[in-house]
């Protein structure tokens, strides 16, 4: 693979692994307040797999740029600045009600599953692995997640409402996870990944039909163009502070 | 006091294909399905699992040695009811748990439960339960890989493994560095 492909892919890698990290992150600040005890662990069980399928990404990244696979993701995590995350902002939102917090990991988990479908088919032969080890997980997540979707969905008023605003708010945003990054295009001619526009129309469509059965309304009328992995809110930073707040407080201890 | 609590649901697990399914303990949730996900995510994480059964507490019928000494068994009903098909369990330590054992045909809950202990008779149990074969719900052998394949090569590890306790302590006993 020519220097730049490699470069190109271990961008693209550190940024599919930015989503799980942060989105772990979110997740894990449920244990202890999720609204019942069975699914305050199923909800943690989510996070752990989240965590370490950024651990996964991160690793194939460090190969690629020669770096150390056990070394390079803990730097990337611990001391990498927040500006310098490649996560979509949809992870970074703190987690507001149960609501937004399911509906925000089954619209992460359908993006996982389109884009892992793909990239089992990676000329990368390491990176197609790891998706389908990857892939067998996610199935899991989905049925998980998309069960709550039409429970919440098709359950009280209240309950739909609180979907309905969610979506609302999450359905732009979810569209950055499909935004072409710099290189990608030369990634996807060389087969090592999809193309985001066909990864974008398939999760459109799957999300829709779920969606609507669950009697929710999917955003009309054009919506923006959304921004690169490089913008972030400003709720990126204190997470990434706290994540690496013990890490900063001895630089080269082992853990 | 009004329970809000959802229904509670008997959890049976299957260790590998030629064990019988034995009782791994209950979950809370609101229908079926979510049962069966809430069992594989507290029951399943790490070990060895091929199958789930989840089925209603309060739809399984249960008797006790100790009812049987003494009002003896329930009687054979006059058999004009449909029968149906009920799932056996038995319970045979005090330790131990509820074991899948096999099924019996009975016009009603009671009635299984006495032909349960006939059937069976063999069989030195403590707890009898028998729950209508249609109220339980199973995991599909094609959803094996997704539900139970993952956690398999993951090790298990207590929190002691880490020493973070220790280390916090050495690092809080040293002069923070300023930078």
């Amino acid at each position: 693979m020519k220097a730049e492909l490699r470069e190109a892919l271990a961008n693209y890698l550190t940024a599919i692994g930015d989503d799980e990290l942060i989105l772990a992150h979110r997740d894990s600040e449920w244990a202890g307040h999720a609204p019942i005890l069975e699914e305050d662990i199923g909800f943690a069980n989510l996070a752990l797999d989240e965590l370490g399928h950024a651990s996964i990404w991160y690793r194939l990244a460090a190969e690629l740029l020669d770096e150390d696979p056990d070394r390079h993701p803990d730097a990337l995590v611990f001391t990498r600045p927040a500006s310098e995350f490649r996560n979509v902002q949809m992870v970074e939102l703190p987690n507001g009600d149960w609501a937004f917090s399911m509906l925000r990991q089954y619209l992460f988990d359908a993006s996982e599953q389109v884009r892992l479908s793909a990239l089992a088919a990676s000329k990368h032969p390491e990176l197609a692995q790891a998706a389908v080890k990857i892939r067998t997980e996610e199935l899991y997540h989905i049925r998980h997640t998309s069960a709550w979707v039409r429970r919440l969905g098709l359950g009280t008023q209240q309950s739909n409402r609180k979907m309905q605003t969610a979506l609302d708010l999450l359905y732009p945003r979810a569209l950055q996870l499909f935004t072409e990054e710099t290189g990608e295009a030369e990634l996807a001619s060389a087969g090592l990944v999809p193309r985001p526009d066909r990864l974008l129309a398939s999760w459109a469509s799957q999300v829709s039909e779920e969606l609507i059965a669950s009697e929710l309304r999917l955003p009309d009328g054009n919506l923006s163009t959304p921004a690169g992995r490089n913008a972030h809110t400003s709720h990126l930073e204190p997470l990434v502070a706290e994540l690496q707040q013990v890490a900063r407080l001895e630089a080269e201890i082992a853990w | 006091m009004k329970d809000t609590q959802w229904p509670i649901y008997q959890v049976f697990h299957q260790e590998q294909p030629d064990r019988p399914h034995t009782n791994a303990g209950a979950v809370h949730a609101p229908d079926a399905e979510l049962a069966l996900q809430n069992a594989r995510d507290v029951f399943v994480r790490r070990p060895d699992c091929v199958s789930l059964w989840v089925v209603p507490a309060d739809q399984i019928f249960s008797l006790t040695a100790e009812e049987i000494e003494r009002a003896g068994l329930p009687p054979t009903p006059a058999g004009n009811g449909d029968s149906q098909r009920y799932l056996v369990f038995l319970k045979r330590t005090q330790a131990g748990s509820h074991e899948h054992v096999g099924a019996v045909s009975a016009s009603s809950g009671p009635a299984a439960l006495g032909e349960a202990v006939r059937s069976f008779g063999t069989e030195e149990a403590l707890v009898w339960w028998v729950v209508p074969e249609g109220l339980v719900e199973r995991t599909d052998a094609a959803e094996v890989g997704s539900l139970f394949g993952p956690a398999k090569d993951k090790p298990y590890r207590d929190q002691a493994f880490y020493h973070t306790t220790t280390l916090m302590r050495q690092i809080r006993g040293r002069p923070r560095q300023e930078t």
